[in-house]
């Protein structure tokens, strides 16, 4: 499974940032860049929670 | 290709026209290149006058005979992206078609620079509409569309359209959709999406509009010089389409020539002639440089007349960095610095952002800033520095090609005016005006480069 960031959708509320720091590191605009999108099943239950909680509804967990 | 009214029509020898059928009238100089004039300078093509050009509309296609004949022909994509027709038509007729499918020509014509689309839209109409419903027999299409900017070219439509009803044709009902006036209206998604009822704004997808396109289903998008193309190969065959040339697109294509020249306009060139051909034709004078491609595109540096025996064809532009994409050259002159007109365009771009994504909305701003204080020899060491700094935080994080493009700009600019930036770095400029008037971007649009680098 992979993280997929939608930067139409999304606003840099940093949620995502705080939950996968080690995915996700916050420009200096405050914006989320993918470092890796390779989700570890250890991090699974993080990564949904960051799905549940972004505000904008951008990121997302999908096949592959 | 077994349809018997086609062969009552000779395929034209030579003169592989999609604008101008066997009107003499606009002939140039040289037989490889037409003139097909300005904006306001032709009248449409009736449906008669249309079928006595091509013949009849053959029907009764199978995916592998056109296939076979596209990969033949070499057809590509005439929007920019040089990817071949047969691939895009492959990847719609092997993704799940159950639902149905859809073919849309993009007319959108969002490079400013161009004309291409609109006149052959308003001059043409019927021989895109062949190539689109042509292809949506063959994939079993839902709908086609036309999605357009240009408000004659719509009517011309529409009035083309009528005529076939009137005529009795039985094929895939095609629906003509208004594009706005926006940069980024022509970007695949912002198609779709504007098919779809909604804004004109690019959306975010894992799948390829082929796959997932309009109203989800897998979609066949190209531009609407394409089709028209399609139009002919499928009439008079792959082989008549050569014309026994080899190479990567080996038919014509339509050109608009601006800037500095006092023949500027639409022009349908053959494969194989070079830049400064074409450029002989619009007239062209005191020629410092060739913005190659339109604002996505590219710059050759003109030094002398070397420089612009440069073949026009992706291969050969290929080797300098440089592409055909929306089929734009746009000729600077002595009297203008080619750095200050990139930036000048760059910060037009700038603002032509759509708004959604963070790191467009913020970085391009912070990119035509600091090309500014190149452009007006301010702070070149400044500049640079900054955009090595910035460039990272924008490049492949949009979810379009626009911010991509910007950058693209920027690079060819430096890499293509390497001498003149040095000159900037001593606080100079080529061009001793301080007042710069640009020569390739819209009137509406001439922008306001000191306060970009002032910001």
């Amino acid at each position: 499974m992979k993280i997929v960031i939608d930067p139409t959708r999304c606003q840099g509320h940093g949620t995502c940032a705080a939950l996968l720091a080690e995915y996700i590191e916050m420009d200096k605009w405050h914006y989320p860049i993918l470092s890796k999108n390779q989700l570890k099943d250890s991090h699974m239950e993080a990564a949904k929670k960051a799905v549940q909680l972004c505000p904008e509804l951008a990121i997302k967990i999908v096949e592959g | 290709m077994t349809d018997s009214t086609s062969t009552s029509i000779m395929a034209p020898s030579g003169a592989r026209r999609i604008t101008l059928g066997w009107d003499a009238n606009w002939k140039t100089s040289n037989p490889e290149i037409a003139f097909a004039g300005h904006s306001q300078s032709r009248t449409r093509l009736s449906l008669a006058e249309h079928i006595s050009n091509y013949g009849r509309i053959p029907t009764g296609f199978t995916y592998s005979l056109v296939s076979d004949s596209l990969r033949v022909a070499n057809l590509t994509g005439r929007g920019g992206a040089k990817f071949p027709f047969y691939k895009k038509l492959a990847a719609v007729y092997e993704a799940d078609r159950k639902k149905g499918c859809y073919i849309v020509a993009n007319g959108a014509e969002s490079e400013p620079l161009s004309i291409k689309d609109s006149m052959l839209l308003r001059t043409n109409p019927h021989l895109v509409i062949d190539g689109l419903v042509m292809i949506a027999e063959v994939l079993g299409a839902k709908g086609a569309y036309i999605y357009v900017k240009d408000k004659e070219a719509h009517s011309a439509i529409n009035a083309a359209l009528r005529e076939r009803r009137e005529r009795g044709f039985t094929e895939a009902k095609v629906t003509v959709v208004d594009a706005p006036a926006t940069y980024v209206a022509g970007q695949e998604t912002s198609v779709i999406r504007r098919i779809e009822k909604g804004p004109a704004l690019p959306k975010f997808s894992i799948e390829r509009v082929a796959v997932a396109g309009v109203k989800g289903q897998p979609t066949l998008l190209s531009n609407v010089e394409t089709f028209a193309h399609l139009g002919l190969i499928l009439r008079f065959g792959a082989d008549w389409y050569r014309s026994g040339r080899s190479g990567f697109d080996s038919g014509s294509r339509l050109v608009t020539v601006s800037g500095s020249v006092d023949r500027p306009g639409l022009y349908e060139v053959s494969s194989g002639v070079a830049i400064g051909d074409i450029l002989r034709e619009a007239k062209a004078h005191s020629v410092r440089a060739v913005l190659v491609g339109g604002y996505f595109g590219g710059w050759l540096n003109v030094r002398d007349e070397n420089d612009l025996k440069l073949i026009y064809d992706d291969s050969t532009l290929g080797e300098k960095k440089l592409s055909i994409g929306a089929g734009i050259l746009g000729v600077l002159s002595k009297e203008t610095c080619p750095v200050v007109e990139a930036a000048s365009i760059v910060d037009y771009l700038a603002e032509q952002s759509a708004g959604q994504c963070g790191p467009c909305i913020h970085g391009l701003p912070e990119i035509s800033t600091a090309f500014a204080r190149i452009a007006l020899s301010s702070n070149v060491d400044r500049g640079i520095t900054e955009l090595k700094a910035v460039i990272p935080l924008v490049e492949r994080r949009g979810g379009c090609q626009h911010p991509d493009g910007v950058i693209a700009h920027v690079r060819s600019t430096v890499a293509a005016f390497g001498e003149e930036i040095k000159l900037h770095k001593a606080g100079k400029c080529s061009v001793a005006s301080s007042n710069h008037q640009s020569m390739l971007l819209p009137k509406n649009a001439q922008g306001n480069l000191a306060a970009a680098s002032g910001r």
